[in-house]
């Protein structure tokens, strides 16, 4: 796992402060229930954050951001680079 | 206005001056001049008329906000055609409550083509209900030809539909609004004189969805019609980066915009302080809170924060609309003198349990123990009338809080193909709004909404919704459910609180796992979280004499159990 997947799962942990609740990098999360939308937009904002992209919302769907692997396809999809 | 319709009141836009600017980001934007737009509306409606559609045909559109979209609602409309918008599948919702909405709504419209974009997912297209005739079309990308299209358009009578707008509804029973142009233009003359919109000067900012009235018609049917610059960028851009919007206001000089209560705390909050000063706000005139109650508090935070950008106080403004009347009933008072002073919304406050208890308004001094305090919608426009009625049908003076009827020359005739509904909703030539309010010194003020309805981050939700999805958990006596709003000061929005009941005490000990289980069951049916559940014993929801979960009743007892909640501000 890379560092920056490693970040992003200790971000969604904080995010959802859920004891008990194990993650990693394929632990579905929407689909589970686990965040909601608000959250993804923090979640897409973090990812932005992390991989230095600029990811058009528009292009991009719940499924796209089910687990953190899914989240990383996605910016290398969709993503232009920041300025 | 002279137009007999909306094609006639585009058709007389000069033809070189800017129409749309849609931002895109930083540095890539698209712009079509009105001359243009109306060229690449032909081309559509040529495309639409190679596939048979015609004078009163339904014509659905599912694409991502922009010049596409829009040039091909107008071309519909060129036809006689009758457009609407959906709103285009996002991350934001929910995949399963997206299907069901999008089958219910394209079923009761019968559409003759339903136009989608070139990435329109492949998993929704099977809940877009289409008639045998029907057709699915992949909108044209890029440019439709040089040369304008020669389409023969028929007379567009001022009575004919332009086109339906959605108004909001429970999950897949979104309600269609069927506008004809005389109401449109009606709305829009109005609007004009009450905004003092003034072409040449004008510049709308806009990140509103189409799919809704505020986007739709304060948007992108104004400045059509008007002639009125807009530029605009996606509701999920806005979201992400809500930043944005005070870069674009500045860019283009922008005058005018419409923003939902929220929008006026999220900006702020989501712009770092060190760049607060950055943005040049000088040139919003009107910035008007519309759609969700509008709250004092919240103007006064953005207020704060970019009077140093240049924002003025008597740009704060306020409006009342609905799908159903077009759009606004009444528009607080606009001042074009250089004075600085608010001529905005009023603003008073009242005694809180005469309020709550005697739905009577009984002003008291600011700051007074136990006051509530309501910011006024604005005043009547013209041809609105507004009748505040009791539960029991009573015609209620001013100062009493009942629900909000209105009357106008630019009130829709029904609900599409939903005559049920209609009967409902109009009677005696009253629209039944479901909102509760008063008028007060010729103010109209709306304090919440009849039926209990939620509005978490400006989109409304049923509670019966999410309280049917917790009912059907095993674990949780059917029926004895409740879901409220909680205002949640720190986002400016309601936040979902649930009461149930457990079918036996004993449940109550593994209370966390039937907790978890109930978030997922909602997020996945509704697309919204819950903020808190109280799982309660059997017996503990306060029922009504007929049985059922008395809403009110049991609000004021979970309130009374557990003040943290703040129910209400």
């Amino acid at each position: 796992m890379t560092e920056e997947a490693q970040q992003m799962i200790e971000h969604i942990a904080r995010l959802i402060r859920k004891p008990g609740v194990t993650l990693d990098e394929n632990t579905p999360l929407v689909s589970s229930g686990l965040i909601d939308s608000m959250a993804l937009i923090d979640l897409l904002l973090k990812l932005e954050d992390l991989t230095h992209m600029r990811i058009p919302a528009g292009k991009v769907q719940p499924k796209d951001l089910d687990t953190v692997v899914k989240m990383f396809a996605t910016a290398q999809r969709v993503g232009k680079p920041q300025k | 206005m002279q137009f007999r319709n909306l094609i006639e009141a585009l058709d007389a836009a000069p033809p070189g001056r800017p129409f749309i600017t849609a931002w895109i980001d930083e540095d890539e934007r698209a712009t079509v001049t009105f001359g243009e737009f109306r060229r690449r509306a032909r081309g559509q409606a040529a495309v639409l008329r190679k596939h048979g559609v015609t004078v009163g045909d339904r014509v659905v559109i599912i694409m991502p906000q922009g010049i596409p979209a829009m040039t091909t609602f107008a071309g519909a409309m060129m036809l006689g055609a009758e457009p609407t918008f959906l709103a285009y599948p996002n991350f934001k919702i929910e995949p399963a409550k997206y299907r069901s909405g999008l089958a219910g709504v394209t079923a009761n419209l019968s559409a003759k083509a339903v136009v989608i974009d070139e990435e329109f997912p492949d998993d929704m297209l099977g809940h877009v209900a289409l008639e045998a005739e029907a057709k699915l079309l992949r909108a044209e990308s890029g440019r439709v030809g040089d040369r304008e299209p020669e389409i023969e358009t028929p007379r567009l009578p001022a009575d004919s539909v332009a086109f339906i707008q959605h108004s909001a509804g429970t999950t897949g029973l979104q309600k269609g609004v069927a506008l004809t142009h005389a109401a449109v233009l009606r709305q829009l003359g109005h609007l004009s004189r009450a905004l003092k919109i003034d072409a040449s000067t004008d510049h709308i900012y806009s990140w509103l969805p189409l799919y809704h009235d505020m986007g739709l018609i304060a948007c992108f049917m104004l400045p059509m019609a008007l002639h009125v610059p807009v530029v605009m960028q996606s509701p999920l851009d806005w979201v992400m980066h809500p930043e944005t919007m005070l870069q674009i206001i500045g860019e283009h000089k922008c005058t005018l915009a419409w923003l939902p209560n929220f929008a006026f705390q999220f900006v702020p909050r989501r712009t770092p302080q060190s760049r607060w000063t950055q943005y040049d706000l000088s040139s919003i005139r009107a910035l008007i809170n519309c759609s969700e109650p509008v709250r004092a508090s919240s103007m006064l935070e953005f207020q704060t924060a970019f009077a140093p950008a240049g924002f003025k106080a008597s740009a704060l403004h306020s409006s009342y609309a609905m799908a159903e009347n077009v759009f606004a009933v009444t528009q607080s008072e606009i001042d074009q003198s250089e004075n600085d002073w608010p001529t905005g919304p009023a603003r008073l406050w009242a005694d809180g349990p005469q309020f709550r208890g005697a739905h009577q308004i009984v002003p008291v001094g600011e700051g007074s123990s136990g006051a509530v305090s309501f910011t006024s919608s604005g005043r009547l426009l013209p041809g609105q009338e507004v009748r505040i009625v009791s539960d029991a049908g009573a015609i209620l003076g001013e100062s009493y809080v009942g629900e909000i009827l209105v009357r106008s020359d630019c009130l829709f005739n029904g609900y599409y193909n939903r005559p049920d509904l209609t009967a409902q909703a109009i009677v005696d030539g009253w629209y039944h709004t479901g909102d509760l309010g008063f008028s007060l010194g010729g103010e109209l003020y709306v304090v919440g909404r009849k039926k209990d309805l939620l509005i978490i981050g400006g989109e409304n939700i049923y509670p019966q919704d999410i309280e049917e999805i917790v009912s059907a958990h095993p674990a949780v006596h059917d029926g004895r459910v409740i879901a409220m709003g909680a205002y949640n000061p720190s986002v400016g929005t309601e936040d979902i609180v649930v009461v149930a009941e457990v079918e036996r005490e004993e449940l109550l000990a593994s209370a966390a796992e039937i907790e978890s289980e109930i978030r997922s069951r909602v997020v996945a049916g509704m697309g919204v979280a819950i903020r808190t559940i109280f799982l309660k014993p059997p017996k503990w929801i306060v029922k009504s004499t007929a049985g059922k979960a008395a809403r009110s009743a049991t609000r004021e007892k979970l309130v009374r159990e557990h003040p943290e909640l703040g129910v209400d501000s």
